[in-house]
């Protein structure tokens, strides 16, 4: 008896602990349920009318939590935008948002259940290629309009979808071809000679990798390491001592996310062995949790590939950035600027059609048409791939600086070669 | 020769610091029969224990396991004292289930506190190698095994010397008749839990400064240490000592020898084989079936 007393007693506790544990890491202002988190808005401007309803499934918790949380940003700050200059068509915009877990299985659900149950107007993208792969295959099959804000691996666009459209500049394989170029075109002497390639088993990552391997063994920097990593991997030790044992001058990371990034970063210092030039996919693109990860003194010359930098001249940037900080007190991150551009491609051909009714006419608009984002001017090919070049990037004196295309770049020196890391 | 020998190093301070997180979840199975999923969400809650204490007043990682193993000690008994206890004496299945749950709430409780991001201690050694000739050993390693040995031998002291120790023993021999020259069963249960979860802030510490970390880590760590007591002999703590050495070296040399893609399936083939090969595990004791028989 005094057991079931005690039980009792204990159950609203432990209620409380799993209530909290459904909202863990949302510490901004917009209050959250468990799954579907509807945010309608107080309106302003002049919107009236039904609500044009959003829906997308982004991975707020799990693996892929950061970017999600920071694409939800993202989408939030455009609705609010919208909504507080007379809305869409004239119509408020309300977002309606599920959490996939960064689970495959979770996003196709959910993306099943916006279109089915909560039969949403328009859907948006959600985070990631691994994601992205099976949902748009969901929206493919009921006809809707797919802008996905991060999703470039060359899987995404292999498989004759006509309502799917990548909101960034480029596609994975081509996510490096700036540098490429760029260590292609060093003068002899300072061109480097070998090349060591380590890629995550990620349909993004690795294809990042291929495509400069393909392009550095055209300009002839012969490849000494190559390898495929799960992208579970947290100890890169022995894959660090085992790079450095060949000596390459260039170690280019198809990395999937910051982790994975930051552990070969940090076995390579303890291993004492730095590069000429270092690469890597996505995860210098996290800012100070980048820096402060592998210590800011180890960024010093370490490239990367971006669709967004903070001091674009891009139209709607100065905007974007004032609604963002206003909102937030903070920065945007690459993500939530690509959850923005992603649903400004969408805001673009909702507008030139007039019309939320017809589906195929906004997707056959879009092909047929390039769009302003704050990421530049998008347009897309037949199988939804953008046509565009990303930006490259480089971290210098502790910031992340553009250094290539020459129109674009916010640093008009390139650090080369890359100093020692701080532990060797 | 020296890749070699460098790749066997590197496994073995990789081993060293699998053994001290493995420790704890060793001893609770084998005295309790109750397996701690949660353990790896325990080891998470010491890194950001430490992380946080380090990033707001400098205190070093290293100190700070003198103060976040007591935290972890006290955390151990409350979580005993509020849930396990009502489960002691059901199959282990049980406690899975329970403990799966309670590191689910841990994850959340955690990002809640510190959001989903990734957080790492890095005082000036994190990045840094002690150097032999041409062999390499990584600082954190190396203060991570020291750790591990002084862990294991209070934890040897505990159980040899002290009376709990042999009340420990005794229970994890034969409950009823430990009961019956006046031992009483859930204390011992309860002192054990909170030593074991105190040993995940120890190893959480020392983590924290290897390995960046978010509230979702823990999935990475259980899988690991699970794989190191079930080759070991679940409850064996020189079992789990030795599947760590064996399991480090057996992942680097994977890494170097055959390809970095397979190293991650390691733990997994290990279970495989050894509970198709031998169900107690290297060190461990006749399973309990077999004792029926």
């Amino acid at each position: 008896m005094r057991r079931i007393v005690w039980l009792l007693a204990l159950l609203p506790v432990l209620l409380a602990l799993v209530l909290a544990a459904g909202c863990g890491g949302d510490d901004d202002d917009e209050g959250d349920g468990g799954g579907a988190d509807t945010t309608a808005t107080d309106g302003g401007g002049e919107a009236s009318g039904d609500p044009i309803r959003i829906g997308a499934s982004l991975p707020l918790t799990g693996d892929f939590a950061e970017p999600g949380e920071a694409a939800r940003r993202g989408y939030e700050v455009w609705m609010e935008m919208v909504n507080d200059s007379g809305g869409l068509l004239g119509r408020p915009v309300e977002m309606v948002i599920k959490d996939d877990q960064s689970d495959q299985n979770l996003v196709v659900t959910d993306y099943n259940a916006l279109i089915d149950q909560d039969q949403v107007d328009l859907l948006l993208g959600t985070f990631s290629s691994l994601l992205n792969i099976p949902a748009s295959a969901v929206a493919e099959r009921a006809q809707m309009v797919y802008v996905e804000p991060a999703g470039g691996s060359p899987d995404m666009f292999n498989r004759g979808f006509e309502y799917l459209f990548f909101a960034q500049q480029a596609t994975a394989p081509h996510q490096a071809d700036l540098f490429s170029e760029w260590v292609g075109g060093l003068p002899e002497g300072e061109k480097p000679a070998t090349a060591a390639y380590i890629a995550a088993d990620d349909p993004f990552g690795a294809p990042v990798a291929e495509g400069i391997q393909e392009q550095l063994e055209a300009a002839g920097v012969e490849t000494v390491y190559s390898e495929i990593y799960p992208p579970e991997t947290v100890n890169f030790d022995a894959i660090a001592s085992d790079i450095a044992a060949q000596k390459p001058d260039v170690i280019a990371q198809g990395s999937a996310g910051l982790q994975d990034g930051v552990n070969l970063i940090t076995a390579l210092s303890a291993a004492g062995y730095s590069p000429k030039q270092m690469f890597q996919a996505s995860t210098p693109s996290f800012a100070d949790q980048y820096s402060d990860a592998i210590g800011v003194e180890n960024t010093e010359g370490i490239f990367y590939a971006v669709s967004y930098h903070v001091d674009a001249p891009t139209p709607g940037n100065p905007e974007f950035l004032e609604a963002y900080r206003a909102k937030f007190n903070e920065d945007p991150p690459e993500d939530a600027a690509d959850g923005y551009a992603a649903a400004q491609v969408l805001q673009a051909a909702v507008e030139a059609v007039g019309s939320i009714d017809d589906q195929a006419a906004l997707k056959d608009w879009l092909h047929e048409n390039s769009v302003e984002t704050i990421l530049g001017e998008l347009s897309w090919d037949e199988t939804g791939a953008p046509e565009q070049a990303f930006l490259l990037a480089q971290w210098q004196n502790g910031d992340e600086e553009i250094v290539l295309p020459e129109e674009a770049a916010t640093s008009d020196t390139i650090v080369n070669p890359k100093p020692p890391w701080s532990g060797g | 020769m020296t890749q070699l020998i460098q790749t066997i190093v590197l496994g073995l301070l990789l081993g060293g610091v699998y053994a001290l997180l493995a420790s704890g979840l060793t001893l609770i199975f084998g005295v309790m029969d109750v397996i701690n999923v949660a353990q790896g969400a325990l080891i998470i809650l010491a890194a950001f224990m430490t992380w946080a204490m380090w990033s707001e007043t400098g205190l070093d990682p290293l100190l700070g396991v003198l103060v976040v193993t007591p935290a972890m000690f006290l955390i151990g008994f409350g979580i005993y004292m509020a849930t396990v206890r009502w489960i002691q004496g059901k199959p282990p299945s049980t406690s899975v289930i329970l403990t799966f749950g309670l590191a689910l709430v841990i994850e959340g409780v955690m990002g809640m506190v510190w959001t989903a991001t990734l957080h790492r201690s890095t005082p000036s050694y994190f990045d840094e190698s002690f150097r032999i000739g041409d062999i390499y050993l990584r600082k954190g390693q190396v203060y991570g095994c020291a750790i591990a040995v002084g862990v294991l031998a209070i934890l040897y002291v505990i159980l040899r010397v002290t009376w709990l120790g042999r009340a420990i023993r005794a229970v994890s021999a034969n409950m009823s008749s430990a009961r019956l020259v006046g031992v009483n069963p859930s204390t011992v249960a309860a002192l054990t839990f909170a030593v074991g979860v105190a040993t995940a802030g120890a190893g959480g510490s020392i983590a924290s400064v290897l390995y960046p970390f978010l509230p979702a880590s823990h999935y990475q760590w259980i899988s690991r240490l699970l794989g190191i007591i079930v080759l070991g002999g679940m409850g064996s703590l020189p079992g789990a000592i030795v599947g760590a050495l064996l399991l480090g070296v057996a992942e680097t040399m994977t890494q170097i020898y055959i390809s970095p893609q397979w190293a991650t399936m390691v733990p997994w083939a290990v279970i495989l084989i050894v509970l198709l090969v031998r169900p107690q595990g290297l060190m461990g004791q006749k399973l309990r079936e077999d004792v029926a028989l």
